[in-house]
Order: structure tokens, then sequence, then C-alpha cells
């Protein structure tokens, strides 16, 4: 680690002093002072006379990149610097400090030096910023500014940051670009960042006057695969069979040909990582079905409501964990105190997940109690009783929740992705696969390791005989109906981390999640799982194809309509001598 | 399940009067102006909607076959109207084009291939009749084949639906995304927007209701109907006796598609506007409200379940914006569980209870003991 970070300073110290050497010609006004800060150089360009003299005192920032330079030239870009002239004194350039006072003024400090402008009396100095001058630029500043920032960026300690500048510098093809780049290439250890030199450089070099640097640029492009680079090979292709240089065109022809494969290669691992993660968003939603519908056989449609209520109530804690919440469902006002914690943001989730279990289940006992044990033997009115039921809960969520969605904050860490040879893993996809792994783990090992499983599968199996064998069947399925619904709560709080919370959430998923069961054969878990993963697969892959995902959608549906042709039972048959 | 269909004697004078009272009374009380045109406009919707109401019974009532997709056949009816409309506006609309706004709006430059032939009303009318009829055909033939019934029947019209939804909410498809059509002009040369033309649109939905009723009546009275109700209570029994089960159904899922087509087709130049929200599966089940609220097994009840329902929803909803929707999936579940026989049921139910007390039973419990053919015992 020490013996790293140490070859990471020298190598810093080595590429400032070879800027410092390739840039000495300009160094006119800078040589004359004791080294000033960067600070001090800026407020010296803002006040300058002429532009000319502006852009050489920016230009001698290319001496030495750093990240506070790139801030304050943004800032003057962007306004936020000001010109404040002193009553028969020379002008200075400043910045606003601290907030408006009622007439809009703001205290001002100095740019050079951050101290605070003061008058004659001691009194702060304070200026309207709507009444006096910004510092102001015009286009040949911006051009220099811009050299100079991308010079820095260069040179900046992250290695994404100096990536992002490397791959901006290659943009346009210009050869003035070129020493700076080829500067960095000596001395860069990170691979990635030097994967990504040679590609740009090879990329400015294909503009290269000399025909074999183009040749030798195309033949690079092609070895490392470079997605950028696509377009400009086909321009060098373009002008040498204008030109009719064969051998030219030979080495571009092999350079897209091996980024078109590569290309390919990319979106067929991304498309079935896609597929994945989507059939695991079905699986989790499903999972839950799969027990009230695949075990017990009620055509549960309040399910994608149970699904909601777990999102809420990740909502709820997520605010518990912060500022509180303020409800008023039909004009009460309840008010939910938070506590303000710090980590809250990102220790919430570990909290939701039960409590949104919980909630779904107590929920789903509720109404087996009220509505759904009357129902059991006939399926068809459970389903629209539940409709019922479906249509009240969501207007409860609309009154006590409003209609719009609410906002739900998921950890910084899922939006991040891991890239591997140009294929994109994001975070939030991959946390929806191992969510999925993690929730039919939790399911097989409920249903077939403990007591409760046992008498689940011995009542779905045979009723009348698990009854007269003494299981209380009443109670298993309450139990079993909670245990399906607290599964949909956390399909829900897994919902509110990759998507909208509103009420109708739940609406968006239920043909989805009844399709998935049904395919996967009724009663059995493993089938939901390969359903799900089938069904995701083939979504996505048609996507990809027809680059439409509505159309695949429809595809998708007749395809399972299909389907149920060919095994009308679903994929796995649970066989029974009854007839039904 | 209600298995005695609506067959009374005494009732017959009851059906006669309130045919009498919807398709002379009404439009006449209309054309005097004691019956204000909006009224009538509204219940020449709800009588849509009762149509509606009774091909869901003709399927489930008397097939037990649910089906959630029977918007989607009321929408596409009023599709193939509405195309037709969409021609007879002309050059009257908004771009001043012959093309339909919408069309205008995408930048088409010519009316497409398929929508030419809709210039003409007998092949527009054909049309309502064909198209939901074809796909009816084509999914039931799928589906009936590999016997797929009950529950999965259900979930397989809902998930048709939905994807004939997401496809209708598509522009590229021509037929006006998820705006849909509107702004409808003339039919056949008679300007929508006076009083005369709804009156002659609301006497036609009534004359076309009191004909549903009839043939229903005698469809399901004749031999046909008792295999159909068979069906519906032991469909292997049926199949067993040598019956073609899968035709039967097939049979009776097009006849539906195509009554529910017809008032999807009556309905859009009274409401004068189709889109494809009204093809969604909530469509569908809030017609399967307004057959298990009337009575299912019965003819009259649909009718009286969709009337009810939206003129209860016309007014609540103005009344009460924010508890309809409680109140409707409310009153929903009471009625599943308690009422099985719906409104029409209530009378059979009450006499039912005075003779339970009477014998002094004291089983309390106001559901009865229902078997229905869909019960899958595992």
């Amino acid at each position: 680690m020490c013996r790293f970070l140490t070859q990471r300073a020298l190598q810093r110290v080595s590429l400032l002093l070879f800027f410092n050497l390739l840039l000495a010609g300009s160094f006119t006004w800078a040589k004359a002072q004791e080294t000033p800060s960067i600070r001090e150089v800026i407020a010296a360009a803002v006040i300058a006379d002429s532009p000319a003299e502006q852009r050489e005192i920016i230009l001698s920032l290319k001496s030495r990149p750093s990240p506070e330079a790139i801030s304050w030239l943004e800032k003057w870009r962007e306004g936020s610097i000001f010109l404040y002239e002193e009553d028969g004194g020379p002008s200075s350039a400043v910045l606003l400090d601290g907030e408006a006072d009622a007439s809009g003024s703001f205290a001002t400090i100095r740019l050079s030096d951050a101290s605070p402008m003061l008058a004659a009396d001691g009194s702060p100095i304070r200026i309207n910023p709507k009444t006096v001058d910004f510092a102001d630029t015009d286009s040949g500043l911006r051009r220099v500014m811009k050299e100079v920032t991308a010079l820095a960026a260069l040179a900046d300690p992250s290695p994404e940051k100096r990536i992002r500048a490397i791959q901006d510098s290659s943009v346009g093809q210009k050869s003035e670009k070129l020493p700076a780049l080829e500067a960095l290439q000596a001395v860069e250890k990170n691979p990635k960042v030097i994967r990504v030199l040679g590609e740009s450089i090879a990329i400015i070099r294909l503009k290269s006057r000399d025909r074999n640097e183009r040749i030798a640029a195309c033949r690079t492009l092609g070895e490392v695969k470079s997605l950028a680079a696509q377009d400009v090979i086909k321009s060098v292709l373009d002008d040498a069979m204008t030109a009719g240089d064969q051998e030219t065109i030979t080495a571009a022809k092999k350079a897209i040909a091996a980024i078109n494969a590569h290309i390919s290669a990319i979106n067929a691992v991304g498309t079935v990582f896609r597929g994945l993660s989507l059939g695991s968003v079905l699986l989790v939603v499903a999972i839950g079905l799969a027990i009230t519908f695949g075990l017990m056989g009620i055509i549960n449609m309040a399910h994608g409501e149970f699904i909601a209520i777990g999102a809420y109530t990740t909502y709820i804690i997520q605010n518990v964990f912060a500022a509180g919440l303020k409800l008023s469902p039909f004009g009460i006002s309840i008010s939910i105190p938070g506590m303000n914690l710090e980590s809250g943001a990102n220790l919430y989730f570990a909290v939701a997940l039960p409590a949104s279990f919980i909630a779904a289940a107590l929920v789903g006992l509720l109404l087996e109690r009220s509505v759904i044990r009357f129902l059991y033997r006939r399926p068809l009115e459970s389903l629209l009783a539940t409709w019922g039921i479906s249509l009240v809960l969501q207007q409860l969520f609309r009154l006590i929740f409003g209609a719009s969605n609410v906002q739900v904050s998921s950890p910084d860490w899922l939006s991040g992705n891991w890239t591997v040879n140009d294929v994109v893993f994001g975070w939030n996809r991959v946390f929806v696969i191992g969510f999925a792994v993690m929730i039919i783990a939790a399911t097989w090992l409920v249903l077939n390791k403990t007591s409760l499983g046992l008498l689940i599968r011995a009542v779905m199996q045979n009723r009348n005989m698990a009854a007269c064998m003494g299981v209380r069947t009443e109670r298993v399925n309450m139990m079993t109906f909670a245990f399906g619904c607290g599964l949909a709560g956390l399909a829900g709080a897994f919902l509110s981390q990759i998507g909208n919370v509103g009420p109708s959430l739940g609406q968006n998923y239920i043909v989805d999640a009844f399709m998935t069961v049904v395919v996967g054969g009724v009663g059995n878990i493993l089938g939901t799982v390969i359903s799900a993963l089938g069904i995701g697969m083939a979504d996505q892959s048609l996507q990809q194809y027809l680059g439409n995902p509505v159309i695949g959608k429809i595809l998708v549906l007749g395809a399972i309509i299909l389907f149920l042709q060919w095994r009308p039972a679903g994929i796995f048959v649970t066989r029974s001598r009854s007839l039904d | 399940m209600p298995t005695q269909p609506f067959t009374g004697r005494v009732q017959l004078p009851v059906l006669i009067i309130a045919a009498v009272f919807l398709v002379v009374v009404m439009p006449t009380l209309n054309a005097f102006g004691i019956i204000e045109n909006f009224t009538l406009n509204l219940w020449g919707k709800y009588l849509c909607y009762g149509i509606m109401a009774i091909s869901i019974d003709l399927l489930w009532g008397y097939t037990g076959l649910l089906c959630l997709g029977q918007a989607l056949f009321f929408t596409l009816g009023g599709y193939m109207m509405g195309m037709h409309l969409m021609l007879m506006i002309g050059k009257l609309g908004q771009y001043k084009s012959d093309l339909p706004d919408f069309m205008v709006f995408l930048g088409h430059t010519e009316i497409p291939a398929f929508w030419q032939p809709f210039y003409s009303f007998p092949f527009a009318i054909a049309m309502v009749f064909l198209v939901p009829g074809l796909l009816a055909y084509i999914f039931g033939y799928l589906a009936f084949r590999s016997r797929i019934k009950g529950v999965y029947f259900s979930i397989l019209t809902q998930a048709l639906t939905y994807g004939m939804a997401l496809l209708f909410f598509k522009n590229d498809l021509l037929m006006g995304g998820n705006n849909g059509f509107t702004d409808f002009r003339t039919l056949l040369g008679a300007d929508l927007r006076t009083a005369s033309t709804q009156r002659i649109l609301y006497i036609c939905t009534a004359v076309l209701m009191v004909a549903v009723v009839a043939g229903c009546k005698w469809l399901t009275n004749s031999r046909f109907g008792l295999i159909q109700r068979a069906i519906r209570d032991s469909e292997n029994r049926v199949l067993f006796s040598g019956y073609a089960t899968a035709n039967f159904k097939l049979f009776i899922f097009v006849t539906s598609a195509m009554i529910a087509a017809f008032a999807g087709a009556l309905y859009v130049p009274q409401v004068g506007i189709i889109n494809p929200s009204e093809m969604t599966t909530e469509k569908s089940l809030e017609a399967v409200v307004w057959v298990a609220l009337g009575g299912r097994g019965t003819l009259v009840g649909p009718v009286v379940g969709a009337i009810s329902v939206n003129a209860l929803k016309s007014w609540a909803t103005r009344a009460y914006p924010d508890l309809w929707v409680l109140i409707l999936g409310g009153t929903f579940v009471l009625i599943v569980m308690f009422m099985p026989k719906g409104l029409v049921g209530i009378p059979s139910q009450i006499q039912e209870l005075i003779t339970k007390i009477r014998r002094k039973t004291p089983q309390a419990d106001p559901l009865p003991p229902a078997i229905s053919s869909e019960t899958a015992d595992p």
C-alpha cells in the first residue's frame, strides 16, 4: 500500500514536471511572480485589461493542472465571480458570501485571498448581484478555459475522472491534444487508464497524415475493440475507398468487423443479464401468488395491492428513520415522528424488509378471516371478491398517501454499476437477482424444512385426510395465506427500490404475476422459478431483437397462450387421479 | 349458484311493461321535453352497458365461463364503428383534411388501405361483428381445444385484454393511440349532435336490448341452453355423454363477443369518444360486477345491475368522488359473499330465509351450500 502511494506520488510529480517543461514557452507573466496561488492567478485574469492578456494568464495555468483551477474557471463561466470597483480605486474580483439580506444584497469576499471586503470604516461591503457586473467571458476566453480544464482533468488523481478527460480529448480527433496524451501514456500506471489512453491516441491518429500511422491506429483500435472508434474508422474506410488504398481498406474493415463482433457479444451478454433481472422481478412478484393461488387455489386479485402495502410500509419506515411523516387521511391528520438518524438512508431498508413482510401478512390474515375463508369452494367468486378488495385498498392508498407517487430513496450503492469488458452490470439489477435468490431460498426453507411447511403441504395435498390426522386446517389456511401475502409485501419493499411507489403499483404487475404462475404449473414453486426466468429472457430478447418493448410484450403474451396449448397445465403438472 | 333461469309466468308482464317503457315511453317523454336530452343520452349509455352485461351473463351465468375480455370485444366493436365515424368527419376536422386529425398529426398524407373500406357503412357494421367474432373464435378455439377452463380461462382472457390494450395504446397501429377517436360529426348523414339523432340512437339501443333479451331467452330455453347449463354444472358428464363441449362453448363465446361488440358500436356514437382505456381488464371486471350485482344466471339481472351500478356511479362520482370506489368495492365484496343471487334474487332469498325460520332450523348461515362446477378439490 505504502509503496503504491509513493509510486503514485512520484508519478504525479513527474507529470507536473513534464507539463512545466512542455509549456515553458507560454510563461511570460507567471514567471515574474513568486508562484502565486491559483486563486490569485484567476483573480488577476478576471481584472486583466485586454482579452488577450486574460487568455495569456489563464494559459499559464496549463503548467499546474489541478481540480481547483477547474472549479474556479467553472464559476467564472457560470457568472458567479463579480467585479467590484472601489471608488476611484482599482476593480477587484469578488465572490458573494453568506445569505442575501432584505434588499437582495450579499456580503463579499475577495477572490484572490478569500478575505472579506471591508469599507473604510470597517463595515463589510455588500453588493447586489443584480446591479453589479459579473466577470464576463467571450468565446476566445472560453476556448482557452476549456483547454486548461481538459489538461487539468488529465492530471486528476481519480482514475475515473482521468479516463473521462482522456475520452473527451479524443473527441474531434485534434492532433494538438496528442502530446499531452502521449506524455500521460509514458507515466500512467493504472491499467484501465492505459487502455483508454491507447484507444484515444489511436482515435486521434486515425486523422494523421501519415498513411502507415493510420493503418497502425486501425489495427490498434480493432485489437482493443474500441466502441468509441466505430464511426471514425468508418470514415477512414470511406476515405480509403475513394482513394483506392487497399491496405488501409483491409485494416479498417478488419477493425470494424472486430468491433461489431464485440458489440454483438456485449448485447448478448447484456440481454441475458437483463432477462435474468427481469425474470427475477417477475419471480419475486409471483412467488407470493404461487403460494396463495398455486397452493391454495385462491385467485387473489388483490395480490398487487399487497405488494403496494409492502412498498408503502417501506416508505413509512424510511420517513421514520429520517424526518418523520405527516399523513391526513379522511381529514384526520396523523403525524409520525421521525428519528432523524444520520445513517438512516442506508440503514432503514434492513428494518423495512421485515416490517413490510409483517404488515402485508397481517392485512392478509385479516382478509382471510373476514372474506376468503367463506369462498374456498368457489374460486371464481374469490376472484371477484378479492377484486373488490383490491379496489378498496387502492382507494385507501390514494386517500392516505395521495394519488401521486411517493418518494422512496434507495441506498447510494444501488445506483452505481460495474463494467466488465464494456458490459454494464447495474448494481440495482444485480441486487434484483440477489434478492430473488434470497427470497426463493427462504420460501423453500419454510415449505420444506419447517413444521409449518409440512402442515401446509399436507393440507394442500389432501385437506380431508390432513384434517382426519388432527391438523387444524383452518389455521393452516390462515397461516398459508398470510405467508403468501407477506411474500407479496417483501416484493413491494423490493420494488420500491427499483421503481415508483404509487397507488396503482400492484396493478402493473398483476397480469404478469398470474401468467408466471400459470405457465409454471400451479402448485409448483420450481415451475414458477423456471417460468419467471423464461418469460424474462423471452421478453428481453424480443425487446433487443425488435427494438420495441410493447410489441415484445404482446408477443410474449401471445407465446404464453400458445404455450398453454401445448401444456395446458403449465411446465410442471401436478398429477392427480381426480377429475374436476 | 342460481340454477333456475328467469322464467316465471308472473314476471312476463313486468318485462313487457319495462320494455315498452324503455322503448316507447322514455323517448316520447323526451320528445315532449319532459325527460332531458342529457338523461336520455345517459340511459342510452346504460342500456349499452346492459347489453354488454347480458353478453357476460350468457357466458358466466349460463355457461360458467368467466371472461375478463368482454370490455375488449365491446371496445373493438366501438372502434370499428368509430373508424367509420372518423372518416365521415371528412374535411370538418381541425386540419381540414380528408384524413382523421390524428393521422395528419402523425404526418400521414394518405388514408391507409385498411381504413379505406370503412367509408361504407354496411362494411363497418359487418366488421363490428366480424373482427371481435374472429378474435373470439381464434382465442376460444385455442383455449377450449386444450380444455382451459375455470380460473385459467379468466386469467388468459385477462392477459389477452391486457395485450390488446397495450397494442391499441400504440400510435403505430394507426387507431388513434391513447387518445382514440373522438369529435364525430355525422352518422348516415344525420348530425350526431342533435337531440333527434340521439333519440333515434337511444331507440335503436333499447330495441336491440329487448331483442337481445328475447333472443337469449329463446336460446337459453332451447335444447342448446340446456346443454349450456349442463356444461356449467358438470362439463365432464356432458363430455362423456358424447357432446363436443368445446364446440358449444366456442359458439356461445363467439356469440357473446358479437353481442358485446354491437353494444360497443351503439355506445360510440352516443358517447362520442372511444379510446383504449375502455378495453382494460378493470372495465371487464366492472361489467362483471354489474352482472353479479344484478343476479347472474338470469337475463334481466345483468340489465338491472348495469343500470343500477352506473346510475349509482353517476351520482356518487359527483357527490362523493373520493369514496365512490370504496363504495363500489365494498358493495361488491358484500354481494359476492352474502347475495350470490344478486338483486333479482333478493325475493327468493328472503323467501328462503322465512321458510328456514318457520321450520325453526337453527342454521343462521345465509350462505347457500353452493357446490359449483368450478370447484376444484385437489
